[in-house]
């Protein structure tokens, strides 16, 4: 069956975004509307001279073209367009007298002329299907889905010689130069017609064409959990990251999904998923081999089956505790839950309490703590100022994101209306779950109070992040904000919102919420507040002055460049006993062992240490060097180690903190028994056990019996500030009286970083 | 005064603002400043600063390609002094896509960034053949003969090129460099060819530090 098809009704096209794009001419460029009057000149010239031809016909694959998937014999189809030479000879011509910038337009308005032929050949090569009761199973393009002799096997075939006059090269490239060869593998059933080219699967990846079609519809995703089994709907453009993220799994992230942390693991059980460099990088060929990939480079083809080993958000556990001296709160235990019906061991009798009080409150207040990983809500009552409901929830920006400098370049990318509408929706649905679970209405919130650092506020407010990622470090606006719902926060309603204010760029509102909420405002004792996380700020001083900084640890407390680290999440190993080397742990939830959260590290290190399986410099005995500790293991026995890189990590986090804690006293002319209290706060405070701080020279052996681990000072803050019903003059003078010293460039600083780096 | 103008020369090139260019150098010259001064220290120097951009990622091709076009503008002034004066270039370069091979961009390129570096280039094309490329070498005294090719099936020519060099005595004659996307290192030492390079400004500062190695 030698039949051929001139492909009729061919008509080239040109579109400029597209061909400036192509050779790297954004708008931004400072060359750009250069281009564009170039491109003004010559396109109607250009495409004027698109001599647009194409054939199509079918064959066979040989032995020589034969690849691991479709053997010598298979029935195809090939479709070769062209759009002739001269516009590629206009473009070498130019080249040759030294217009560079017409002879690279050229060349790029030809591949735009060819590829809008695709359209009107997809079109013909469907007819021609229907015709014999055919399909296409898929589509192969040379060099990369099958040898480039393909291309001579089409030209004989279709004898393009004789009928579009096209020449073919001993390296079998056709001539002329801007003619595209297709193949397409037949198939029995005529329903089935994967004709298009899939950006997605293309291997070559630095493409200026690249793009992910938003037509290929209908791939689904099933998500393995244990018993449970989800299908999702994919939508073209997105990592499978992406997707797990949007339908509330808790996908740990630090890189911000490009590939480079290693941390989004999933297993493919069913369907081909294509291995990229990256996952060659994170797992060995027998991982590979049972389908690991990384979720973030993950673009499916075709439906496939996932699990993975974390647990989803409903299982992140979020600390929206406190419990600063001063401040005397019902304490109430709240694991994450969207849905305001908590599960909670709690609840019932929360319920009952809330019930009790609800009659006196006639008005009730808003508290918001917004962290770059959770938000935590809670409701009170304006009269009582009792706490009747308490929300955490995950911050969805995390999909731009794990920190705040992933989150800041995001912005100044591009994706500032994006990162808004997130919080937006995040804060609508936690505030409406709140009412839910009260039964208050709406109209019944008379204030909203919201803490949150820096650049969650920029990110609330819109404001531009360019000047917070760069010298000198300028925010936009940090005062104290008054206004309504709708301007604020884009929801109707009539409660008053106030977003707490900031020091500095480092030092934000959540800072000074907590310090509010430990009443650094009042006291003549000197205290100190160190919030642990990837940027450490702290603040030491009393009411007369305070001196704040914050030191960058890095990702290490949150899991971030530790090798099986990870998020507070359910299997966490988050405390570690030694017996000699034999590791007892204790996980998150008491669920199976699935990797290592901060103060798991902190403990193991503690536990190395004392059993002096770790010396002083932080180098681990001999026989773990290579493989690292073992802690535990996985379900499906793989172990769960403590790795020498890991220690290194910790190090550096752990030193950063001591070392601005170090450089705050010298700088206010105060000894460490001077100091009266010492807080720490934040999520990963909370849970650390401070005597294994103390043991891994984190905070200094002074502090051991002074240290009160307060939760989340900043929601503290923001409750106090609703209940003393004040006008933030509290908040203000403590933004006055702090002064803020920079560590980076502070002698004091790097030698006492130096000196703690050892244990 | 000189360095003023020349200083300008470099700073509109690497703007791409042809016409300036052109009447700057213009300037120069009838202000009497050797036109090889006004070559090296103006056009030249300026596509080496932008072409250095270029390798870092600070600016993108656009930029690139202006300012090379301004470059030939300038040039179109000077060179009739220059050959009045008798300036050489400091190498002869060949350059082609080897046979079986019609990509020209990226040689198209590196023979754009080899100019700006101050050589004579011949462009023998694409689909070129060893007999064209040693000849056209031959017959100009070239010092160094750079190959291009983006498939798999047409690099292994590459090699037929430097056998037959060898064959007619010639190889020790010419610096030769190859570059395209399939090649690399590896495959340049095995071939036994002098040098790869992975980008245009990378080709041209090899091929200036190769050939002014040899003088």
């Amino acid at each position: 069956m030698k039949q051929v098809y001139l492909i009729d009704g061919l008509k080239a096209q040109l579109n400029m975004d597209l061909v400036l794009h192509a050779i790297d001419c954004m708008p931004d460029n400072p060359v750009y509307e250069e281009f564009v009057d170039e491109y003004a000149d010559i396109h109607e010239e250009l495409l004027s001279m698109a001599e647009p031809a194409g054939i199509l016909g079918f064959g066979e694959l040989t032995d020589k073209t034969a690849t691991d998937e479709y053997v010598a014999g298979t029935k195809v189809i090939f479709a070769v367009t062209s759009v002739g030479d001269k516009i590629k000879q206009y473009s070498t011509r130019a080249f040759a007298e030294g217009d560079y910038v017409r002879g690279m337009l050229a060349d790029a308005i030809a591949d735009r002329a060819l590829f809008s032929l695709e359209g009107r050949m997809l079109e013909k090569l469907k007819s021609v299907c229907g015709e014999h009761g055919v399909g296409i199973l898929k589509r192969l393009e040379a060099p990369h889905d099958i040898p480039m002799e393909v291309q001579r096997e089409a030209w004989e075939s279709l004898s393009l010689k004789e009928t579009l006059g096209i020449d073919i090269s001993c390296g079998y490239m056709f001539d002329p130069v801007k003619t595209s060869c297709q193949v397409f593998v037949i198939s029995e059933d005529a329903d089935i017609f994967k004709a298009q080219h899939d950006c997605r699967k293309c291997p070559n990846i630095d493409c200026r064409y690249r793009n992910i079609p938003d037509d290929v519809q209908g791939i689904e995703i099933t998500v393995k959990k244990g018993n449970e089994i989800k299908k999702l709907l994919y939508k073209a453009g997105q990592s499978v990251m992406d997707l797990l993220i949007e339908n509330s799994y808790y996908i740990s992230a630090v890189c911000g999904g490009k590939g480079r942390c290693g941390k989004c693991k999933v297993r493919v059980l069913k369907g081909v998923a294509p291995v990229t460099a990256e996952d060659e990088k994170f797992f060995n060929k027998e991982e590979l081999g049972v389908g690991w990939r990384l979720s973030c480079l993950l673009y499916p083809t075709e439906d496939l089956t996932v699990s993975f080993e974390l647990g989803d958000e409903s299982e992140f556990v979020a600390v929206s505790e406190y419990e600063p001296g001063d401040v005397t709160v019902p304490k109430e235990r709240t694991e994450f839950s969207v849905v305001a019906d908590s599960c909670d061991e709690n609840a019932p009798e929360l319920k009952k309490e809330n019930k009790g009080i609800a009659d006196e409150d006639k008005e009730y207040h808003i508290a918001i703590d917004i962290g770059t990983t959770t938000i935590a809500m809670q409701l009170l009552g304006k009269t009582s100022g009792d706490i009747k409901h308490t929300i955490t929830t995950v911050n969805s920006q995390r999909k731009y994101g794990a920190d705040v400098i992933t989150r800041i370049k995001a912005s100044v990318d591009g994706r500032k209306p994006e990162l808004k509408e997130c919080i937006f929706k995040d804060l609508k649905e936690g505030i409406q779950a709140l009412l839910k679970a009260t039964g208050v209405e709406m109209s019944k919130v008379a204030c909203i109070a919201i803490a949150g650092n820096t650049t969650m506020i920029h990110l609330l407010m819109g404001y531009d992040c360019d000047s917070l990622g760069i010298y000198p470090f300028t925010p936009v606006n940090i005062d104290i904000i008054t206004g309504s719902m709708e301007a604020l926060l884009g929801i109707s309603g009539d409660a008053k919102v106030v977003i707490l204010p900031g020091i500095s760029t480092y030092v934000g509102g959540d800072i000074v919420s907590g310090l509010y909420a430990c009443g650094f405002d009042k006291t003549e004792e000197i205290k100190l507040l160190v919030d642990l996380g990837t940027n450490g700020e702290m603040a030491l001083g009393n009411e007369d002055k305070l001196l704040v900084t914050s030191t960058a640890a890095g990702p290490a407390f949150e899991g971030g460049n530790i090798e099986w680290g990870m998020g507070s999440v359910a299997g966490a190993i988050c405390s570690v006993e030694l017996d000699g080397a034999i590791a007892k742990c204790h996980t998150i939830l008491d669920k199976e062992p699935v990797g290592i959260c901060g103060t798991g590290v902190v403990e193991a290190i503690a536990e190395l240490l004392r059993e002096d399986i770790l010396d002083d410099t932080g180098l681990l005995a001999d026989e773990y060097f290579d493989d690292g500790f073992e802690l535990a293991k996985t379900s499906d026995g793989r172990d769960i180690v403590l790795t020498q890189k890991d220690i290194r990590e910790l190090q550096l986090a752990k030193s950063a903190i001591r070392a601005g804690i170090e450089t705050l006293l010298i700088k206010y002319g105060v000894s460490k028994e001077q100091v009266s209290k010492v807080y720490l706060a934040g999520g990963f405070g909370y849970k650390l056990n401070t005597g294994k701080a103390v043991a891994i020279g984190m905070l200094p052996k002074e502090f051991a019996d002074k240290t009160q681990a307060i939760g989340n000072s900043s929601l503290a803050g923001a409750v106090k500030y609703l209940r003393e019903a004040e006008d933030g003059k509290a908040l203000e003078k403590i933004v006055l009286i702090s002064e803020e010293i920079s560590l980076s460039t502070d002698k004091d600083f790097n030698e006492f970083y130096m000196e703690h780096m050892m244990f | 005064m000189a360095a003023e103008i020349i200083n300008e020369i470099s700073e509109f090139l690497q703007k791409g603002r042809a016409k300036n260019v052109k009447v700057l150098v213009e300037e120069a010259l009838a202000q009497g400043i050797d036109p090889k001064e006004i070559l090296n220290d103006g056009l030249l120097a300026g596509m080496m600063v932008i072409g250095g951009k270029f390798k870092r990622n600070e600016v993108f091709v656009p930029e690139v390609l202006v300012a090379a076009r301004a470059m030939t503008a300038g040039i179109s002034i000077l060179e009739p002094k220059l050959v009045e004066i008798g300036n050489e270039p400091i190498g002869k370069v060949v350059i082609g896509t080897v046979k079986g091979d019609l990509h020209d961009i990226g040689k198209n390129l590196v023979a754009m960034m080899l100019k700006g570096a101050g050589f004579e280039v011949i462009d023998a094309g694409t689909d070129v053949d060893a007999d064209t490329f040693i000849n056209k070498a031959e017959e100009i005294g070239a010092d160094a003969i750079c190959m291009s090719a983006l498939l798999t099936t047409t690099m292994p020519y590459m090699k037929t090129v430097i056998d037959t060099l060898k064959e007619r005595g010639l190889r020790d004659k010419y610096i030769v460099m190859i570059g395209g996307a399939p090649v690399n290192d590896t495959f340049a030492e095995q071939i036994g060819a002098d040098f790869y390079t992975a980008d245009a400004t990378s080709a041209a500062e090899a091929a200036k530090a190769a050939v002014l190695a040899r003088k």
